[in-house]
């Protein structure tokens, strides 16, 4: 079990990225207590518990249980009749890096550039932007923030740079992105080159279709110039293990690299087809990475694969089309209960930041096609999680975890239902939002 | 079609070369011939007038251009030039319903200083803002007027067999009339039986997104209103004309002109259409447009067959049937209603004869008239019936056009176009011998070539690198030899895929012709060179231009271990 | 009773693969039995059935006694809802849906291009979709006509559209027609109009001109009928023929817009020209001026939940329908997306949770409201006696996140089985192979005909004979 020292290592660890300064986290405003009471708790840990109590001192849960003794001058919640779950976890979002999709000064998710590994989303993190309370809403408490662009590009490939820099992870709430930060980076994020024959062509709006060879040959040269980059990195962790530090010029890319190959990294990597995801996992094999897959369209095909390799998957939104015309009608809604079945552990994503507050639907979608309804659930906070490496802190209520749950009046699945409570970081955090402040000021109109 | 644009400026870059190099044009094909009789018959052979019975061992008189006796009983003028017919079959001439041959190249424009700049003009000149600005409309456009003999395809039809084309140009929405040529004359005007014989017109969208009609239902809409302003531009002309004092004078439109005449006289409206949707939807237009319909393409015909029927609507079955793309992605799933379309494209002429739909067959791009023939019995194995196969290609060619009465079949006092084989039509081993045209024989030769056999095998895929002006140019080629050591199969370039039309291989020697297709005009490659083993070397020549090549095949391990 | 009747349609449905759609006859009758019924306009019926002949629903309750003869859907602890209607939708349309060259593109129109292939009308089916407005995108200021149209899969295109319902056509404000978020490639000019003024003004303009050109077909007329000769008349424009229609109120108006300012400005201009807004589509700041929207008797087509992927969506909230609704629009979900529309009905449980709607109301939001914004509500849009038998069974509520359309009927016809679906996946896939195969054979034929050919197992000793015929006949 981690402590809130091992998280400010990991702030250290942050320092030590020339990303960021530190703030300490005595910033916080100082420890209360507070009870939540009377509720039906979903740990996630275990069985449901009835009628039970959850109680959050600092930033952390302190007790969870049915006979929880509640400390004289603590915060009383009486959630009598409600439900208590985990923060809502979207495990892959654009949060903090686009404002107006079309608008590009407010978007900030590609740099130029294939190959940018020493990214750090966080940097460009706007802790101000207004999809956030308007995903906290829903129930969202935290989320990876990734560069990169969309859902995945079309056919299944996904476009834009090949390693577009790294994804954090944030609480949804914070003056500064200090405060929201939980980790700096938690994957190095890797769009897989995808063997595209078809293409758009903007000037007149048609698709082409290129022949097979040459995107074939085009794929290869972008594996080739991966390969490259891995190799150099491979060099330069290697003077930097053993070599003097005078005799070498640092490099900020292939130090970021040289982490993902010591394994300190995983690779996000983006696929979406199975063969992508195939030849990805070769890739990673002969490498000797850790991956985890996102996206994964098509991974119910090589589901059985992505076992033996123990490898999870992040999945892009269930809410989508099949990728091709004589696929099942709802191959995109079997797809997670697929790989849940054949014990491939996986998360809900939406790789989207205003449609952040989607995520329960996501999974949602999941369950009437053959996803457990608690797997469903677990897919958008306990897995995603454990995938992250976060699992020792966020995911499930547990003592010593951080403070991050929702109250509800019911199934948060379901659409109608709604977040009473929402605590992150131990503190009750506002559902309000932009949308309901219009909605408030609009309502009022003569 | 996006294509073209590229197309047509490298076309463009081309001739200009050759303008400036001062290259002479190539000599006329048919220049110097020695006069014929003007009679002949071929005595004793099997005779398939197509509107009659088959007649074994019989006779057809020519005289003056004409056929003016068929029969196992009739006379044979003394003048005649008799052709023993034993083993020959005589067929009407072939003709190919709708084709490009001929048709002249597009005028050349200004040379663009660079390809930014050529980019630039092909959009600007295609930027139109609506029906008034008539995008893409050339209806005064007719092959007949300017017949570009020496379009290689001329030669190589009437090699192949075929007599007459129906040849119109095929760009742009309203690309222009159509005409109906016979694959020979004296001059360019003695090529053309009938003209006009229709109106082409094309669901493209020129505009791309920017320009109108930059949609498929811009184009329908558009194609509808200059129906309507073609009405109108008459009514307003023949007032004007009834009356012409006081009344302000109709401003002239040159694109309506011949439409109005088209309405006038009934020209019937070419129409493409594929998929079954696509013939309900041209099934339609034509409809609306109140003129003669006949449709063209109608690989789904097998699917609309009833609809074609009731509306009495003719068609023209394109004999390219539909294939899988060529190096497409090996994993790609393909839809089910694709590969039924493939499967079933060639049971649409049987479906059309048995609906009692008139059809005829066109060649629609393919690169021989080899193919036709190949294609056409890929109809029959699908359940045509031959007779009405070979009357695809003849009689109902003729009627649907109008000109029944004087082509299609071996009657006396039609034209005496004929097509003469060593046997059956649609067997693959049967050659054309010779045909006649206007009652003028026409002897088919094969190429000579070297005698010696090939002493290697070109079978297989090979890239090509090419030495070009412009610098070194890749293309695939697929070649396929046979025991003969005959070649042939594609060559795929940066901007097209070439069918080979003859070609060779003697000793370790080879050489091939590549028939390219550039918009309307079409111009020849011959790849020439040796090979040794998995490598071949030679020179190309295209129009007067000749670069070294350079060609290797991969190794076919390599290839297999891909595609598992 | 459903065995059989899943068993008889699993016969005649792959049997006529080729053209699927429905599997029953058109004047069959059917009973769906035992269902919570979800009628709409009538409350709920619990353990209910319906009725249906001829394509109709002939009758609803507790009590419908089963006609001898009738098929029977036993929907047992399932719902039954009216089909969805989609009032923005843009699939099953051929060569694009923008004619984006021109600012007032009235003379086109969906029903010309309508792709009865398209897969996404089997999607959207499977989805509940029992009916769709298939517009023209928002290119243009005035964009072209639309289609509204049954998803009755397997039919031809004519076979799609819903019969009788009123004509009408795509009008666009804000970013879209004034082109905010792209632009044309070098050397194509921009295009008039830039700007929201730009945008009023071509409609302006389009609409007197469209006055002037119905008077010079008045003026004909009465010329003509006064018995002159030799009048010319006006040239046909059917651009102008499509704005007459509407100055006429013979064309429903469709207007996409965003911007509260901007969609009060049509309404003015409208009011100003005469004829009526039909529905503001997507109007995503509606809520800002709901009043002036009930006012004008627009009704108002938007998303539940879709905001900030451009400036002017930037204001949008997830209260919007319920607002507009509590303000008294006529409100419907759209989906504008093929994908969307798989899920209507979950969208319009958003409105439950984003501003408290009732069941009733939220279900009205993707059934009779979109029916009464296309004026086909006499036909569909919720499950009452003479209404066409257009129905979703659901396994579950279908405001839950849970529920999935078991079966989807349009004229009282099955054009989706859950069940069947499955049993035709393995059909497609043995048809596919077996195409592969075939195909796969003919190539091998190919490839033999050549090995035959092969010089190098055959040495040939004989002398091309092609060569030597060719000189004997130069020699003739």
């Amino acid at each position: 079990m981690r402590t809130g020292k091992n998280l400010r290592v990991e702030f250290t660890f942050a320092l030590a990225l020339g990303a960021l300064v530190a703030a300490p986290l005595a910033a916080q405003k100082a420890p209360a207590v507070i009870a939540i009471r009377g509720a039906k708790i979903h740990t996630l840990a275990g069985a449901p518990i009835e009628n039970g109590t959850v109680l959050l001192r600092g930033e952390r849960i302190a007790a969870v249980g049915a006979d929880v003794e509640i400390p004289v001058g603590a915060q009383v919640i009486d959630a009598t009749g409600l439900e208590v779950y985990p923060g809502l976890f979207d495990s892959i979002s654009r949060l903090g890096l686009t404002e107006i999709g079309a608008v590009s000064a407010t978007v900030d998710t590609n740099e130029l550039g294939s190959y940018n590994p020493q990214l750090l989303a966080a940097t460009g993190v706007h802790p101000a932007s207004e999809h956030i309370p308007v995903a906290r809403a829903n129930g969202i408490t935290h989320a990876v923030s990734a560069p990169g662009s969309g859902g995945g590009g079309f056919f299944g490939g996904f476009s834009g740079p090949v390693i577009p820099g790294q994804a954090s992870l944030i609480h949804l709430t914070g003056w500064t992105i200090e405060e929201m930060l939980i980790r700096p980076s938690v994957g190095m994020i890797l769009n897989w080159p995808s063997i595209q024959t078809r293409t758009f062509d903007f000037s007149t709006f048609e698709f082409r279709e290129k022949p097979f060879t040459e995107a074939k040959k085009e794929y290869e040269e972008r594996v080739g110039e991966l390969e490259d980059w891995l190799e150099a990195a491979k060099h330069y962790a290697q003077a930097e293990a053993k070599g003097s530090k005078d005799r070498f010029e640092r490099d900020l890319k292939l130090e970021a690299l040289a982490k993902v190959l010591r394994g300190e990294l995983p690779l996000l990597v983006m696929a979406n087809s199975a063969r992508d995801i195939k030849n990805a996992i070769e890739f990673v094999e002969k490498h000797k990475l850790k991956m985890i897959l996102a996206g994964g369209a098509e991974a119910w095909k090589v589901k059985d694969l992505l076992k033996q390799e123990n490898i999870p998957v992040i999945l892009r939104p269930t809410q989508a089309l099949p990728g091709e015309e004589d696929e099942a009608y709802d191959k995109p809604f079997t797809n997670a209960g697929e790989l849940d079945a054949a014990g491939v552990k996986i998360a809900f994503a939406t790789f989207d930041s205003a449609d952040s507050r989607t995520l329960p639907y996501e999974a949602a979608n999941a369950v009437p096609y053959g996803l457990p309804r608690d797997e469903a659930l677990k897919g958008i906070t306990r897995y995603p999680a454990e995938i992250l490496g976060v699992g020792n802190q966020l995911g499930t209520i547990e003592a010593g975890k951080v403070a991050n749950l929702i109250v509800t009046d019911g199934d948060p699945l379901e659409i109608t239902t709604q977040v009473r409570h929402l605590f992150i970081k131990g503190q009750p955090t506002s559902t309000d939002n932009r949308h309901q402040q219009l909605y408030e000021k609009y309502r009022a109109r003569p | 079609m996006p294509d073209w644009r590229v197309h047509g400026l490298r076309s463009l870059v081309a001739l200009v070369l050759l303008v400036l190099l001062g290259v002479p044009a190539p000599l006329l094909h048919s220049a110097e011939r020695p006069n014929q009789p003007p009679y002949f018959a071929i005595r004793g052979a099997r005779i398939v007038p197509v509107s009659a019975p088959v007649i074994e061992n019989g006779t057809v008189v020519i005289a003056h251009g004409l056929i003016v006796a068929v029969g196992t009983d009739v006379a044979i003028p003394p003048e005649a030039w008799v052709i023993e017919g034993k083993g020959l079959t005589v067929y009407p001439g072939l003709i190919d319903a709708l084709t490009t041959l001929g048709a002249p190249a597009p005028p050349p424009g200004p040379t663009p200083a660079s390809p930014q700049q050529a980019m630039q003009q092909a959009a600007r000149q295609q930027i139109s803002r609506g029906p008034e600005d008539r995008p893409a409309t050339t209806p005064w456009e007719n092959p007949a007027s300017q017949l570009n003999t020496d379009d290689k395809r001329l030669d190589n039809w009437r090699r192949g067999g075929f007599t007459s084309v129906v040849t119109a140009p095929d760009r742009g929405i309203f690309p222009g009339q159509a005409a109906l040529i016979n694959l020979a004359g004296e001059r360019p005007n003695d090529w053309v039986v009938k003209t006009p014989v229709g109106l082409r017109v094309n669901f493209s969208s020129p505009g791309g997104f920017w320009g109108f009609p930059g949609s498929l239902m811009g184009t329908f809409a558009y194609i509808k209103q200059v129906y309507l302003d073609t009405e109108h531009y008459g009514q307003a002309w023949s007032l004007y004309e009834a009356g012409p004092r006081g009344r302000e004078r109709p401003p002239y439109d040159r694109a309506l002109e011949p439409l109005r005449e088209a309405k006038a006289k009934g020209w019937p409206v070419l129409i493409p259409a594929t998929w079954a949707k696509e013939i309900q939807r041209a099934l339609r237009l034509g409809e609306r447009i109140g003129a003669p319909t006949v449709i063209y393409g109608a690989h789904q015909g097998y699917a609309a067959a009833e609809a074609l029927a009731a509306k009495k609507v003719p068609v023209l079955v394109s004999l390219k049937w539909p294939e899988k793309a060529k190096d497409a992605d090996p994993e790609a799933e393909e839809p089910l209603r694709e590969m039924r379309f493939r499967d079933r494209a060639p049971s649409t002429p049987a479906a059309l004869a048995k609906a009692g739909v008139k059809f005829a067959f066109y060649s629609d791009g393919l690169a021989t008239p080899k193919d036709i023939l190949k294609n056409a019995k890929k109809a029959i194995d699908a359940g045509l019936p031959a007779e009405a196969a070979l009357r695809a290609l003849t009689l109902n060619a003729a009627e649907i056009y109008g000109v029944g009465d004087r082509l299609g079949s071996i009657e006396p006092g039609k034209i005496a176009n004929l097509t003469v084989t060593d046997g059956d039509l649609f067997e693959e081993k049967t050659k054309v011998k010779m045909v006649f045209i206007d009652g003028r024989k026409y002897e088919v030769r094969e190429p000579s070539r070297p005698t010696e056999p090939p002493s290697v095998n070109l079978t297989g895929k090979w890239s090509l690198t090419v030495n070009t002006p412009q610098g070194p140019e890749e293309r695939t080629a697929h070649l396929t030899m046979a025991e003969d050591g005959t070649l042939s199969g594609t060559v795929t370039g940066p901007r097209s895929t070439g069918t080979i039309t003859s070609g060779w291989v003697s000793g370790n020697k080879f050489s091939f012709t590549v028939y390219i297709p550039m918009g309307p005009r079409t111009t020849e490659a011959t790849y020439t060179g040796t090979v040794e083993g998995n490598k071949m070397s030679g020179t190309v020549s295209l129009e007067a231009f000749i670069s070294d090549f350079t060609g290797a095949r991969p190794q076919l391990e390599a290839a297999a271990a891909w595609l598992n | 009773m459903k065995r059989i009747l899943i068993f008889v349609l699993l016969i005649l449905g792959l049997a006529a693969l080729e053209a699927p759609g429905a599997r029953a006859q058109g004047d069959s009758v059917t009973v769906i039995q035992n269902a919570t019924i979800l009628t709409v306009t009538r409350g709920t019926i619990e353990n209910g059935s319906i009725l249906i002949r001829n394509g109709r629903i002939a009758a609803v309750g507790k009590n419908v006694r089963v006609p001898q003869g009738a098929t029977v859907i036993d929907a047992t602890g399932q719902y039954v809802s009216p089909g969805i209607i989609d009032a923005h939708s843009h699939i099953a349309v051929d060569g694009g849906v923008n004619e984006g060259s021109i600012a007032v593109s009235s003379m086109v129109g969906i029903e010309e291009v309508l792709d009865p292939d398209d897969i996404n009308l089997y999607r959207d089916l499977a989805g509940g979709v029992t009916t769709a407005n298939v517009l023209h995108g928002s290119a243009n200021p005035i964009g072209g006509k639309n289609a509204v149209i049954k998803l009755r899969w397997g039919k031809d295109a004519k076979g799609l559209l819903f019969e009788g319902a009123k004509p009408g056509i795509k009008f666009a404000l804000g970013e879209n027609p004034k082109r905010s978020n792209f632009t044309p490639p070098p050397g194509v000019p921009r295009r008039y109009p830039a700007t929201r003024m730009g945008v009023m003004d071509v409609i302006r303009q389009a609409f007197t001109e469209a006055r002037e050109y119905r008077k010079q077909w008045q003026q004909y007329r009465e010329r003509v009928a006064a018995g002159k000769k030799n009048v010319l008349a006006p040239r046909r424009d059917l651009k102008l023929d499509t704005l007459v229609e509407i100055l006429e109120g013979q064309r429903l108006v469709h207007a996409h817009c965003y911007r509260a300012d901007e969609i009060l400005q049509l309404i003015r201009l409208a009011e100003e020209f005469g004829f009526k807004i039909t529905t503001f589509q997507h109007v995503l700041e509606g809520y800002k001026v709901a009043k002036e929207i009930a006012a004008h008797g627009a009704g108002a087509s938007t998303f539940s939940d879709w905001w900030a992927y451009k400036v002017e969506a930037y204001d949008a909230t997830p209260y919007n329908a319920a607002l507009m609704t509590q303000k008294g629009v006529v409100v419907s979900i759209n989906s504008d997306s093929a994908e969307e529309a798989r899920h209507l009905n979950q969208e319009a449980a958003k409105t439950m949770k984003f501003g408290g709607l009732s069941e009733t109301e939220a279900l009205k939001l993707v059934t009779l409201n979109p029916a009464i914004q296309l004026q086909i509500a006499d036909r569909v849009g919720s499950i009452e006696v003479g209404k066409d038998a257009d129905l979703v069974i659901y396994d579950k509520h279908p405001l839950s996140v849970y529920s999935v359309p078991q079966m989807v009927l349009i004229d009282g016809l099955v054009y989706f089985d859950l069940k069947l679906d499955i049993l035709q996946r393995a059909e497609i896939e043995k048809e596919k192979k077996a195409l592969q195969e075939k195909e796969k054979k003919k190539d091998e034929k190919k490839e033999e005909k050549k090995e035959e050919k092969k010089p190098e197992e055959k040495k040939p000793e004989t002398k091309p004979a092609s060569g030597a015929a060719s000189r004997e006949e130069e020699t003739r």
